[in-house]
């Protein structure tokens, strides 16, 4: 009998824990369903259907998704998509976790290197854009006056060349995100002890060596961490293509993202965009899948 | 994932909205207990436009009780916010200011906008000079044209006096045209001792399509874009020997074409009307480098009748969601009718009725050139739209700016350019 009740009131107990936790959860937890997990399945359902935001709604079924496939503004935004992320994400990862090790060590005046390279993260990016176009403006930007003045008497045109615009737009990002990640990498690098270090000078082991032995394996989950953030940002980028070339010339640096704005805003084919974000959820999947699965693999060695 | 969250989160806070203003529509009327109506008008650039507040006023003083509230949008994205506010069941707006035949069309796909011809019946459409035709759609029209500016050439007459080469010609052709610029820059860089340039593109696409359609023949909605062939053949050669100002440039660094013009070192230039009453200003304000100007027609092609040029249209609308809509459509014929014209020539801004009356106005007003043929150069004979009507024109619109854009930065050569333009706007067609 006793033991019957203080059962009951442990699950009673149990349960007023659970609702208080849940109520704690609930502000947040609403705020994602109406803003988030709605409109997700909203673009899902959207995807499979034809809409321009006023009429009604037509079911197409796969019409949208078949299209994609015929349609050469898509496969070069995907194409570019996946150029823009190839180049931007080691570059990236590379430059901040040089910046990182190179400001970690005890150099005079560090804090305010390391402000300096945080500096263009923090800055507005229309200014800095603005003020990138200047520098690498095709005719009379300081760039082109100084590649000329040292005997390259035709410099790239940059951002006005659809040869080179992939390249400045993956170069403006690299400079501009770099110090973000920077700052993640210091932070993992001051969890590496010391200790090693000198276990690993004892064994004889240079700054190479150190590097590779000691600070890459123990910055692993940190470089992880900051490949996928990376990695998803990228593929999401939209801001820095739009001040710095406007997709062009022609579709030269036309991203998905892009692309899904026009559809949607611009020619009122909701579905369609709809579908089109379908691929890009779709692949930034596939892509974070296939490294929480190498990253498991990796640790469990 | 943020902007696709953002992205996402739109089209939730669409349909959210939609349905909001679905219950809203019941509810709320803007007619308040003493009578008084407000309505609300969309458009854009408030600050810089003269004609709206003499219109509102004017329209004010004959209707006692009503108020009209101007609305700013925005310009750069106008056509974009306003569809998003429409589709969102906003029913506070009452008159649409249409922007562009793009924008018409989208508007119209979707049912925003209120059906005008019955409402209309007692109007003069031969006014608007066939304007009205051309964006009617199965015997139906939707907005009324509000100004019809049309392209002419401007011309800095110093740069050509000191060149000692004649003024630009009522009349002439392209061919003429192209070597006019390259006389006239050639000559007065020489006499200046500093670069001058024959015309300048502005970075639109329309500066040089335009002119393949001037004899009627072709319109920008086509599946064969070859004959532009021609026009950027020069075009593209007059950027290659510096006659004009290179269009990348020009682009990354969003050079106002007012201010290429005010610079004093561009001898010719083909924009629209709407630029007379700015120049004027600019130059008497002292924003502008002084300098003596004049208009002439814009260059046509062989085949083309003297007087043909390319224009655009701002017409007003009624929104379909407007609580008010017999009253809106009151301001929409005051505005759009004779009355409405007169104040907005008053202002020096070309209205949709060109009469010799409102063509006298412009004319007349202080700082526009003296000369005979500037005046001339305001007759017309056919105006052809930077677009067509066409269910398809916003998304003709982004293939052609991008063809534009590659053929201009060279990145692209001008046949496969146009080939592929071609293709992709035949793709639309299926």
């Amino acid at each position: 009998m006793e033991t019957q009740m203080k059962r009951d009131s442990l699950k009673k107990r149990k349960l007023k824990e659970r609702l208080t936790a849940y109520s704690f959860i609930a502000p947040n937890f609403i705020g994602f369903a109406i803003f988030t997990l709605g409109p997700i399945f909203f673009a899902i359902m959207l995807a499979f259907h034809q809409w321009d935001g006023s009429n009604d709604m037509t079911f197409i079924g796969l019409d949208n998704f078949r299209e994609m496939f015929g349609d050469d503004r898509v496969k070069d935004a995907l194409w570019n998509t996946i150029v823009y992320v190839l180049a931007t994400v080691p570059l990236t990862l590379a430059c901040a976790l040089f910046l990182a090790t190179l400001l970690n060590s005890k150099i005079k005046g560090r804090n305010i290197f390391r402000t300096i390279a945080f500096f263009p993260y923090v800055a507005s990016l229309v200014a800095v854009a603005a003020v990138w176009n200047m520098i690498f403006h095709p005719v009379n930007g300081p760039i082109n006056e100084i590649l000329r003045m040292i005997g390259i008497l035709d410099p790239p045109r940059w951002a006005a060349d659809s040869e080179w615009a992939m390249f400045t737009l993956v170069l403006f990002s690299v400079w501009k995100q770099m110090g973000y990640y920077m700052v993640i990498f210091l932070a993992g690098l001051q969890g590496v002890s010391e200790e090693l270090y000198e276990a690993a000078n004892l064994d004889g082991a240079g700054r190479w060596g150190k590097f590779w032995h000691v600070t890459l394996p123990q910055l692993r989950p940190v470089t992880f961490f900051v490949l996928m953030i990376l990695t998803i940002n990228s593929f999401k980028v939209y801001d820095f293509v739009y001040m710095i070339t406007q997709a062009g010339p022609g579709t030269s640096t036309l991203v998905l993202v892009y692309e899904i704005y026009n559809t949607a805003f611009l020619n009122w084919n909701l579905g369609y965009s709809s579908a089109i974000s379908m691929l890009l959820l779709g692949l930034v999947l596939i892509v974070t899948l296939v490294q929480f699965l190498g990253e498991k693999k990796f640790t469990n060695q | 994932m943020n902007n696709k969250k953002r992205f996402l989160a739109g089209v939730g806070l669409l349909s959210a909205g939609l349905m909001l203003g679905a219950c809203g529509n019941g509810g709320s009327d803007d007619a308040e207990a003493d009578g008084n109506v407000t309505l609300t008008w969309s458009l854009w650039d408030t600050e810089s436009t003269v004609y709206y507040e003499p219109l509102v006023e004017a329209f004010e003083a004959e209707h006692d009780g009503v108020t009209v509230e101007l609305l700013d949008l925005g310009s750069t994205d106008y056509q974009t916010v306003l569809g998003t506010q429409l589709s969102g069941g906003d029913n506070k707006i009452d008159i649409v200011t249409v922007k562009d035949i793009p924008g018409y069309s989208s508007l119209t796909n979707r049912n925003l906008l209120e059906p005008l011809s019955e409402r209309a019946q007692d109007v003069d459409l031969d006014q608007y000079a066939g304007t009205v035709e051309q964006i009617t759609i199965d015997d139906e029209f939707y907005a009324v044209p509000m100004r019809n500016d049309f392209y002419v050439l401007y011309y800095n007459k110093s740069i050509f006096d000191d060149a000692g080469v004649e003024y630009p010609q009522n009349g002439m052709t392209y061919e003429d045209y192209d070597q006019l610029m390259r006389d006239v820059s050639e000559k007065a860089t020489e006499s200046r001792g500093e670069k001058i340039y024959g015309g300048h593109y502005h970075v639109w696409r329309s500066q040089v399509q335009l002119y393949g359609i001037l004899d009627g023949e072709n319109t920008l909605v086509s599946e064969d874009y070859s004959f532009l062939d021609p026009i950027y053949e020069m075009a593209v050669s007059q950027q290659e020997d510096e006659i004009v100002q290179d269009y990348a440039s020009l682009k990354t660094s969003n050079l106002h074409y007012s201010a290429a013009f005010y610079q004093d070192n561009v001898a010719t230039m083909l924009m629209g009307t709407w630029f007379i009453p700015t120049l004027q200003e600019a130059i008497s304000s002292g924003e502008s480098q002084e300098f003596d100007w004049g208009i002439a027609k814009m260059p046509i092609i062989d085949g083309a009748e003297e007087g043909s040029t390319g224009g655009t249209m701002t017409s007003l609308g009624v929104s379909s969601n407007s609580q008010n809509k017999d009253l809106a459509y009151e301001f929409v014929e005051f505005v759009t009718g004779e009355e409405g014209a007169q104040v907005i020539a008053d202002t020096g801004t070309i209205p949709a009725i060109q009469s010799d009356e409102v063509i006298n106005k412009i004319t007349s007003i202080e700082g526009f050139p003296e000369d005979e043929q500037s005046k001339e150069a305001l007759e017309t004979t056919n105006v052809y739209l930077e677009l067509p009507l066409d269910e398809n024109a916003s998304e003709v619109e982004t293939i052609l700016n991008e063809s534009h854009d590659n053929i201009m930065t060279y990145s692209t050569e001008i046949s496969d350019g146009l080939k592929n333009a071609s293709e992709q706007v035949s793709a639309l067609k299926e």
